[in-house]
């Protein structure tokens, strides 16, 4: 550990010699992401599925629901790349619609679960004492819940109440439920240990009011773990509809997802192959690019990264599981 | 320290029961058997129907808080978890099915957790070498595939061989042939029914205790007190084995006990993809045909497995760490 | 191995032959010859070691001195060949003539603890958590005498835990380290290292984690040891004190290199290197009143990533040259002194009568406005009534209960005048870091009175009151890394407080420039991130930060303990001078009572949250009268072989008990060196009343010292008294 001039931190000096404003640290966060191959590598990957997603319909002039009474269950030819399905469907036209479901649920889930792991993580570290004890409580009653039997009970009910949503919604719902626990309490013992830092107990004895403190030196310090689970939660969310769906328990025929796409193949693989391994490739790059960006952004966000620069301090943190 | 076990037990008691309250406001609003009775041939008048139901507990006239009533009344007083819509009682099928899952999970629990182990320790001892790479990346590879589709990945897989040999090795489905001999015919048999849900299970299980063992080892072999080993004259194999590796296990233990009810969602997969007749597809079934006493009879359990899980953690904590250890 | 005969021909035959390794003394049972060490990382090849030798002679020691990254703890690791197989290391490093570099590690473990054994810095972490101590001594014994019978194994750990001054030892073996206090594990450490009677004892910092008193405990039983085996020593440690009354002979070691070595007479009182001459006049003494400036060494240790092309203390020399600057110097032997060798080219010219103040321009003694003004007439900026702070007691690591209360501070009062610095001295947990916390936290529901500034905690409800103090006060933390946001710049670290206070922004860019002056850094380094700098400059950000207020008061957390000792000084000569310059008055806490008796003006001795001693600092530490205040300052080391061999020292028994076992009457009395010496009859009274604070000497100079202690004049138990002929 020595005292080695950083080429990167000396680049910035250069340019910020004449300048008073502060190097903004997204930039030296993306700069890092970028120059991590394998993370740009699944940045690329994602962002072509996603645009796929929303303008591979372009692609052929057949849509979801149409039947070509002329294909039907044939392999990809040039007519429809992908092929048909034994109905006769053009299966980049499901496709297609599946990715943007998926992502949809992935996205949203990921979105939404860490937003609520996030708030109520802090409010546990902030608020402490008994408030922290009763929605400890909470949080690990719903840990204990299986989540699985729950899904299967809402997206399998014969009832009228939940049914008037699509599956899909009704799955985003559920998975949001069981889906931001673990996160709430990474937020939280986290903010404590935060909190016990001597930056926020100088900034405490500096008279900087609390909600500037969480502001300035809680939020930028959870950040980076939020975003990362971000990540995690999308891939998460994306296996999770494709697992429940694979056994018919998530989404359901006539919606598409990926899962549903995947599962309904399984009778067929040796007649019918490209209708299992198609989806299911595509599903592998959704997943697999997420878990390639998440692992770059790891790298981009841990201050003891040897990216860095002269680093010699001793708080390297255990990287975040 | 048994007082101690006995407050969390407490704590967990509520829990269950709290878990598995609301589960039963969820399934007695969402399930609704009454209206696959509709498709029956015959047809059942709709009194016909309120009338059987009513006899077996199900009453859809009732509100959900009436019903709740009467079936925590049965649970509590005569431990009696209701009746499905075709008849059946829970309590009679429940062990059935504990013991079918159990049996088929059993195996696979230990496998994972040695084959885990040992692949951890293995993969640390030889840190970025090929053996490392290869094992670490095929545990990451794990994590991004959904657990049914790998199963049914290993299904797809069995049967080719079975193809390719031209008869009949594994068993992709099922529990046993009914009507087999008894003796050795019938162990040939268990086994080969057992053989590619306990393969699938393990393979795709141990990915999780290899990362963990792998890292928590890795956090250990340049401790202090390893250092502290050498310098006694132990080799440095010596010292990781007697010292690094026994300290890194405390945390693998902790998610030991984890993993119980991890490997029970993992089971649903396992038993649906490989109809396997426990505890999962029972669930998955009885959802099916809108069955809210079993579907909240499972949710209990699952919250049982999960508070076994998580006492057994703790237990397991103190047996390994002394520095948690109370007399 | 170097067989590099081409050397420079000043050297003589013997040296010649030293250096291709075929000449050792006969009766050396280490010699080190040529030693180096590289290390691959991602920043290229570091040079962590580069030539150095030495011998050992038979039941001799010598002290490895050096700062952190000097290649000392490298050293002895490559000793007991403990490095990691990347490492790369040449040389030769024999044990009573046979060579140990280039054993396979099975081949080195039949020498690893039996003829060479080491004890490590870290007694916290360097015993495995989950076997009891018994466990491990046996493991010791078992690895090199595998015949022995475990009846007698078992006696030996006894033996050897008493050995080392482990109280009822048949019960302790079956303890687990976590149970023990880090001095207690220090002893248990050693009592593994000298299991099996090494020859060779290798210590690397042994004591650097530990509280002084404990420090003193750890010293006399290394030396026990050394007796009781009469095994040679190797003593590494940056604390020029400690090695002085023990070593021998001394090795100065600089960016991975010996500068100088001789006998610890030439090295202390004939320093011919200027770093060993910075690093002599860096350290404050605790037994002198020295009212001059440190000696500050600039700048850091040059990075080993890169080839040295010159002497490699030249950047930070005053008095470097060109000529310095081509070719690095070799040890060579000085002029006048058997066996005391330099490398500088300048080492003739540096005798004896040098002044290493005027070498190191070192900076005028400062003098405040306040100086002439006498104590009692100046403003009070803090005062304190009857502060105390109590935490209820809880047990277990995951079953807690309440087992009791502690009173980590208890009943506190003392005031501080302008311009002026307290510093409050204790073990750890006497409660002095939670004093600070109180005095900070600054609530109306806290227990006693804190008054800043005239304002009183118990008006101060609103927060504009709560504000207008803060203005008065701030704080330095003791760990300068931890204590800036890791993600702010410094301009954004600087400019927080200020922008608090709602100054414009053109204002506060011109202060920050002020600041940055006012500390010694460069302005123009404000957007660099805290982990750019190093620790001492680290230090200097936390300082401006808590003067950008302008604050009256400053409070100090061990301010320089995280810091190397050469930049300890640079950090001690700018508190001085702020002090002075800015009229600022400190609270300082501090286990180092020698930069204590450095900056201070009046220092407060804290045993189990209450003061036992308090008063003008050269008062105190001239005349102590508390036997804790005693016992406190003759176990700090002065770096003076004479007086460290012939001074009477005070080594206290056991911890700093649990403030649950505090006793009804005097606190110290359980580890009080006066009350075991006492009749009966006078025991009862330290038994039952609580001494009060007595001002000591005659009336007119009242409140200059005060103690609590009903015989400060007692005879002391003569078991606690050790003297080292």
């Amino acid at each position: 550990m020595t005292n080695i001039i950083d080429p990167i931190a000396e680049l910035d000096e250069a340019r910020v010699e004449n300048q008073d404003v502060v190097i903004a640290k997204s930039r030296i966060i993306f700069r890092r992401f970028m120059r991590n191959r394998t993370a740009v590598a699944g940045l690329f990957i994602f962002l072509a599925l996603f645009l796929f997603s929303w303008v591979g319909g372009f692609l052929t002039p057949w849509d979801k629901e149409t039947i070509d009474p002329f294909n039907i269950g044939m392999g990809p030819s040039p007519e429809h790349f992908l092929g048909t399905s034994q109905a006769g469907i053009d299966l980049l036209a499901m496709v297609v619609e599946g990715t943007r479901i998926s992502i949809l649920i992935g996205v949203i889930v990921g979105g939404l679960s860490v937003l609520i792991s996030a708030i109520y993580g802090c409010s546990m570290a902030f608020f402490g004492g008994k408030v922290d004890s009763v929605m400890l409580f909470i949080l690990e009653a719903l840990i204990m819940m299986p989540a699985i039997l729950v899904v299967a009970v809402a997206t399998g009910s014969g009832g009228d109440g939940l049914r008037a949503l699509p599956s899909w919604l009704l799955l985003i719902v559920v998975l949001l439920v069981f889906s931001w626990m673990g996160t709430a309490r990474l937020v939280r013992s986290l903010s404590m240990s935060l909190m016990q830092r001597d930056y926020v107990k100088a900034a405490k004895y500096m008279g900087i009011p609390s909600m500037k403190i969480v502001r300035r030196h809680l939020v930028p310090n959870i950040g980076s773990l939020l975003v990362l689970d971000f990540t995690r939660g999308v891939t998460g969310a994306v296996l999770a509809e494709v697992a429940f769906s694979f056994i018919g328990i998530g989404i359901k025929a006539p919606d598409i997802s990926l899962g549903v796409l995947i599962g309904q193949s399984t009778g067929q693989v040796s007649s019918f192959p490209w209708m299992f391994w198609v989806p299911l490739t595509v599903m592998f790059l959704l997943t697999g690019s997420l878990a390639m960006m998440n692992d770059g952004l790891r790298d981009a966000f841990d201050p003891s990264s040897s990216s860095i620069g002269s680093a010699k301090s001793k708080t390297a943190k255990k990287k975040t599981r | 320290m048994l007082k101690y076990l006995l407050k969390r037990s407490g704590i967990y008691l509520v829990m269950i029961f709290l878990t598995t309250s609301a589960g039963y406001f969820l399934a007695v609003s969402s399930l609704k058997p009454a209206l696959l009775e509709q498709e029956k041939i015959p047809r059942p008048s709709p009194e016909q129907v309120t009338n059987s139901f009513r006899l077996l507990g199900l009453d859809p006239t009732k509100n959900p808080w009436e019903r709740y009533v009467d079936w925590l009344g049965g649970v509590i007083t005569r431990w009696d978890w209701g009746r499905s819509p075709n008849g059946a009682y829970v309590n009679a099928e429940f062990t059935d099915r504990v013991m079918v899952s159990t049996r088929l999970f059993i195996a696979s629990i230990i496998l994972t957790l040695v084959i885990g182990v040992a692949l951890g320790v293995y993969s640390a001892a030889r840190q970025y070498k090929f053996q490392d790479r290869a094992i670490t990346s095929y545990s990451y590879l794990v994590h991004i595939l959904p657990a049914p589709i790998a199963y049914f990945l290993v299904q797809l897989g069995a049967i080719n061989i079975n193809e390719a040999l031209g008869q009949r090795i594994f068993f992709v489905t099922g529990i046993s042939t009914p009507g087999i001999d008894p003796g050795w015919p019938a162990f040939v048999d268990l086994v080969a029914h057992y053989a590619v849900p306990t393969f699938a299970m393990t393979v795709f299980g141990w990915a999780g205790y290899q990362i963990a063992q792998r890292q928590y080892l890795l956090d250990n072999v340049n401790a202090d007190f390893v250092r502290t080993a050498r310098a006694k004259g132990l080799t440095r194999n010596q010292a990781i084995t007697r010292h690094a590796l026994r300290v890194s296990f405390i945390p693998v233990a902790q998610s030991i006990a984890f993993t119980i009810p991890a490997i029970f969602t993992g089971g649903f997969f396992a038993e649906a993809i490989f109809a396997w007749p426990g505890v999962g597809l029972w669930s998955i079934q009885s959802i099916g045909m809108q069955d809210v006493n079993v579907a909240t009879a499972m949710l209990a359990y699952g919250s049982v497995i999960f508070a076994v899980g998580a006492i057994l953690a703790d237990f397991a904590t103190t047996i390994v760490d002394p520095r948690v250890r109370v007399q | 191995m170097s067989t590099n005969i081409e050397q420079p021909t000043s050297q003589t035959p013997a040296e010649r032959l030293r250096d291709v390794g075929l000449y050792a003394p006969g009766d050396a049972v280490l010699s080190v010859r040529d030693l180096n060490v590289r290390f691959n990382s991602e920043n290229g090849v570091v040079h962590a070691v580069r030539g150095v030798d030495f011998d050992l002679m038979a039941g001799k020691t010598l002290g490895i001195v050096g700062e952190s990254g000097s290649g000392k703890s490298v050293t002895s690791m490559a000793i007991m060949g403990l490095l990691p197989t990347t490492a790369e290391i040449t040389g030769s490093v024999r044990f009573k003539g046979k060579e140990l570099l280039g054993l396979s590690d099975k081949a080195m473990c039949r020498h690893r603890g039996s003829d060479i054994a080491m004890v490590f810095q870290d007694p916290l972490s360097s015993l495995t958590p989950v076997y009891t101590v018994g466990h491990q001594i046996i493991e010791a014994l078992t690895v090199h005498n595998p015949a022995m019978s475990k009846q007698a194994k078992e006696s030996r750990a006894v033996e050897l835990l008493r050995m080392v001054g482990i109280p009822s030892p048949k019960d302790r073996i079956k303890a687990f380290p976590h149970e023990f206090s880090g001095g207690m594990r220090q002893r248990v450490m050693i009592a593994i290292a000298i299991a099996n009677d090494p020859r060779v004892l290798i210590a690397d910092e042994p004591t650097t984690a530990l509280d002084v008193t404990i420090q003193a405990q750890v010293l006399e039983v290394l030396h026990t040891a050394q007796e009781e085996t009469g095994a040679a020593v190797v003593m590494i440690t940056h604390d020029l004190g400690v090695v002085a009354g023990m070593a021998d002979d001394i090795m100065v070691m600089y960016a991975g290199k010996p500068v100088e070595t001789g006998t610890v007479e030439d090295i202390y009182y004939a320093p011919r290197m200027p770093y060993t001459m910075g690093l002599l006049g860096a350290v404050p003494r605790v037994d002198a009143s020295q009212k001059n400036s440190l000696v500050p060494i600039e700048g850091t240790p040059p990075n080993l990533a890169l080839p040295v092309t010159g002497c490699s203390f030249a950047p930070r020399c005053p008095l470097a040259s060109d000529a310095c600057l081509a070719g690095e110097p070799e040890l060579w032997a000085v002029s006048g002194s058997e066996g005391h060798q330099a490398a500088c080219i300048k080492a003739d010219s540096l005798a004896t009568d040098v002044d290493v103040h005027r070498i190191f321009h070192a900076p005028p003694v400062p003098v405040s406005k306040f100086d002439g003004v006498p104590r009692q007439e100046r403003n009070t900026v803090l005062e304190l009534r009857d502060v105390k702070k109590h935490f209820p007691l809880l047990k277990g690591a995951l079953f807690k209960r309440r087992i009791g209360t502690v009173k980590a501070v208890d009943g506190l009062s003392f005031d501080i005048r302008e311009g002026e610095c307290l510093s409050i001295v204790g073990e750890s947990g006497c409660g002095k870091t939670t004093t600070l916390l109180e005095i900070m936290e600054f609530h109306p529901a806290q227990q006693g009175e804190v008054v800043i500034g005239g304002v009183s905690n118990k008006v101060a409800t609103d927060a504009k009151t709560k504000q207008a103090m803060r203005k008065e006060m701030q704080m330095v933390f003791q760990d300068p890394t931890g204590a800036l946001d890791p993600r702010f710049t410094v301009y954004e670290v600087l400019a927080e407080p200020l922008e608090n206070l709602g100054m414009p922004r053109a204002a506060i860019k011109k202060r920050i420039m002020e600041l940055m002056k006012l500390v010694g850094l460069q302005a123009d380094h404000v957007n660099r991130f805290p982990n750019q700098f190093s620790g001492g400059q680290r230090q200097r950000i936390g300082i401006a930060r808590a003067l950008a207020v302008n604050p009256k008061l400053v409070v100090l957390d061990e301010p320089v303990s995280a810091l190397d000792v050469s930049v300890q000084a640079g950090v001690i000569n700018l508190l001085d001078q702020l002090r002075a310059e800015l009229g600022l008055s400190y609270l300082m806490v501090a286990h180092d009572l020698s930069v204590v008796r450095h900056i201070s003006d009046r220092v407060a001795v804290m045993y189990l949250g209450k003061i036992v001693e308090t008063g003008d600092v050269d008062r105190v530490f001239d005349n102590p009268r508390h036997p804790y205040t005693r016992a406190l300052l003759s176990a700090i080391p002065v770096p003076d072989p004479e007086v460290e061999r012939t001074r009477e020292r005070i080594i206290l028994q056991g911890d700093l008990p649990t403030p649950l076992d505090a006793p009804k009457g005097c606190n110290f009395a359980t580890r009080c060196p006066v009350f075991a010496a006492l009749p009966e009859a006078k025991k009862e009274k330290c038994l039952t009343f609580e001494p009060p604070l007595t001002p000591e000497g005659n009336a007119s100079e009242g409140d200059d010292q005060e103690f609590a202690c009903f015989f400060p004049d007692g005879e002391l138990d003569a078991d606690m008294l050790v003297v080292h002929a």
